[in-house]
């Protein structure tokens, strides 16, 4: 343990005396014993492969107060959040805390259940204990180990056997102006697809505009059981001076099938670790996503997925934009069992560099068991095509506006990969607005699918 | 309308031109031919203005200025346009949102007004009748997923929309089959008058039954070997382009 660490000590008692103390028995023990992992393990430095190219010295230098209470927020602002021109069910937390006032869940299904993981201990303690930190390794990640050792709130979400759940379920999680006070929120989610079960997911990690240097860090749990559907869309787009690190793990049973998309355009240092473990034959996971960085922000994504059993397709498609001199780092881990066999694995990593001074890591890591099996990887780095370019020329367009279209068209050809449709206008949306922002003009093209 | 004079041209360090010489007026339709490698893309592509391609030597003179000195886009707003061999795919952005950018630039540099989305709209379709596609195209994201003939038909399109007075056709009728080659080349025939002027890249005749040339030019090594009418594309047709090097050898 290092003295940087000290307060996070003196926190966990203030937490403790808060209340945390009430929770069942077997939360608090869970806290203790990750707290005692935290203080072994430390905060990673660059010697570690896994955060080579990601120094988080400025996270592990932070005297981060633990957040104790939401904040207000205007609901403009949340409404402004919402997927556009559709129904849906809302669950809102400000500062980690649920927000009630937010949070709209009227008319959910018989056997869907959406609510704060606080009120789940008490309502559903048998399922959250069941499923929770069953599929994280704490005791490997400082940071998995820093939020379970501070778990306290959060969404549960539990989706019965053979239930559709139509409209999307979009999970707000919105951190306030800190006035020179650094805070973190360690937020917790727990989401349970039970057999045939389907349902969709909207993410969405903003700040309200103002100063926000705080640490948002998350840890989700997935499992998707026999069957089950699950796709989530992640928006993280908190103010570009703020700390975001998110550890998601995926546990996918038999014939389950998950989509996973992560828009990344906020926070000064951004990680984001998915870990899927494919724990069934003929499962499919697609792991997709894209990163805007500018100014000097670093957005990191690390995947991982994990081929234990045959037949399992995982596609893989992440692009970068990036300005600036901001950075990036894609590392794409793919590990194959030797009874994964047929085992059909692509991963492509596409970066497009605005700027001379901007720079991406990417790094394919495929270690493969099974010897019939079809796993590829591609990554790519590189400025504005010049054919495509000069296409438009062609067409009598300027070079300015020529990189802004060719921008929206390089951002599309990611979002396509969102399956649904309303998410994926909604994603759309905040792409080509935080673009025009970026190249400071609004004259660029809305996005359109094939 | 357009003189080029002695142009040489380079890529990556390799002289592709060697000496290229033509003149085309308003009204013409001519034809370039040439077995692969002749330089005949090379040539499309450098009077539009690829940065790849280098020119050393020579001259392009454009209704009077020097085409060599303008950027690409500044040469379609002079009234140049390249329909691509291989279109380029740009997913994520319509095809109307694509012509209604490139059309309204070139209006601008003219000092015309910009039009709006009603009237762009308006013409859009009419002019769609040319090529024969459907109004579901407006709004596709350019040429992606569109088969051969779509992307070839959208290019026609595109031409239509702009109305080049010098339209160079790249391999226009490559990959295309009997009934999108008829489409096109009829879109083609439509856009002409006596104002605008068209050149023809292609290697094979067949393009020429339906695109009927003025003048046809045999492009060998980077140079124009023979220049006729268009029975010169139906000589080359029956003999294939072995006997221009007969020729060349003979006369040499």
């Amino acid at each position: 343990m290092t003295h940087e660490m000290n307060h996070y000590f003196t926190d966990f008692q203030k937490f403790q005396n808060n209340g945390a103390a009430k929770s069942p028995a077997w939360v608090n023990d869970l806290r203790k014993s990750a707290l005692a992992d935290f203080e072994q393990k430390g905060f990673p430095t660059t010697k570690q492969e896994d955060w080579k190219y990601t120094n988080v010295a400025p996270i592990a230098k932070a005297q981060f107060a633990y957040s104790s209470k939401a904040g207000m927020v205007d609901p403009e602002f949340v409404r402004s959040l919402l997927v556009e021109g559709i129904d849906q069910f809302v669950i809102t937390f400000v500062n980690g805390h649920l927000s009630p006032e937010h949070s709209t869940m009227e008319g959910l299904p018989a056997g869907v259940v959406v609510k704060n993981l606080i009120e789940a201990y008490i309502t559903h303690n048998n399922l959250v204990e069941e499923h929770l930190t069953k599929y994280v390794q704490y005791q490997k990640n400082t940071f998995t180990a820093l939020n379970t050792a501070f778990i306290n709130d959060g969404v549960f979400v539990h989706v019965s056997a053979g239930v559709e759940v139509t409209k999307p379920i979009a999970l707000l999680f919105i951190s306030t102006v800190n006035n020179g006070e650094q805070t973190a929120s360690h937020i917790r989610n727990l989401i349970v697809a039970e057999d045939g079960a389907i349902v969709n997911f909207l993410h969405n990690f903003a700040s309200v505009e103002g100063v926000n240097t705080n640490l948002t860090n998350v840890v989700t749990e997935i499992i998707a059981k026999k069957n089950s559907i699950v796709e989530l869309v992640k928006v993280q787009r908190e103010s570009e001076s703020a700390f975001h690190v998110e550890n998601l793990y995926v546990h996918q049973h038999r014939e389950s099938n998950v989509h996973i998309f992560s828009l990344a355009v906020g926070g000064a240092i951004a990680r984001n670790d998915m870990s899927v473990i494919i724990d069934g034959e003929s499962t499919e996971c697609n792991l997709n996503g894209l990163y805007i960085t500018s100014g000097e922000q670093l957005i990191d994504h690390h995947t991982f997925i994990h081929h234990i059993h045959p037949n399992c397709p995982s596609h893989e498609l992440f692009k970068g934009i990036l300005f600036d001199k901001s950075r990036a780092v894609f590392n794409g881990k793919v590990y194959v069992e030797p009874e994964a066999q047929k085992t059909d694995s692509k991963q492509t990593n596409r970066n497009l560099l605005l700027s001379d001074d901007a720079i991406v890591d990417t790094k394919p890591e495929l270690e493969i068991f099974a010897d019939d099996v079809k796993c590829t990887h591609g990554a790519a780095v590189g400025g504005m095509n010049e054919t495509h370019s000069f296409y438009l020329k062609t067409r009598g367009i300027s070079e300015g506006s020529a990189r802004g279209i060719l921008t929206v068209g390089f951002a599309a050809e990611a979002t396509q990969k969102i399956r649904h449709e309303a998410l994926r206008r909604h994603v759309d949306g905040i792409v080509v607005d935080h673009l025009r922002k970026k190249f400071g003009t609004g004259n660029l093209p809305d996005i359109v699918h094939g | 309308m357009i003189e080029i004079k002695n142009l040489h041209a380079n890529v990556n360090g390799k002289e592709i031109l060697r000496g290229i010489n033509l003149t085309v007026k308003a009204g013409e339709v001519h034809a370039i031919m040439g077995p692969n490698g002749s330089g005949k893309s090379t040539l499309a592509q450098v009077l539009s203005g690829h940065p790849a391609y280098e020119v050393t030597q020579g001259s392009v003179t454009f209704e009077g200025q020097d085409l060599l000195d303008m950027e690409p886009e500044v040469r379609a707003h002079a009234g140049v346009f390249l329909a691509f061999q291989y279109p380029v795919e740009i997913p994520g952005v319509s095809n109307s949102y694509f012509l209604k950018a490139g059309l309204n630039e070139i209006r601008k540099s003219r000092g015309e007004e910009e039009l709006d989305s009603m009237q762009f709209l308006k013409m859009l379709k009419e002019k769609m009748k040319i090529v024969e596609m459907d109004a579901s195209f407006i709004n596709r994201p350019v040429n992606e997923g569109f088969s051969g003939g779509e992307k070839k038909r959208n290019e026609i399109l595109q031409m239509a929309v702009l109305e080049p007075k010098l339209a160079i056709l790249d391999e226009t009728d490559s990959g295309l089959d009997i009934d999108a080659l008829k489409i096109v080349s009829a879109g083609v025939n439509k856009l002409k008058t006596p104002q605008n002027a068209t050149i023809v890249v292609t290697h094979y005749q067949r393009l020429l039954n339906y695109i009927v040339p003025d003048f046809v030019h045999v492009l060998v090594k980077g140079r124009i070997v023979k220049s006729g009418g268009k029975e010169l594309a139906m000589e080359l047709e029956a003999n294939g382009y072995d006997f221009i090097r007969e020729e060349m050898l003979q006369s040499a």
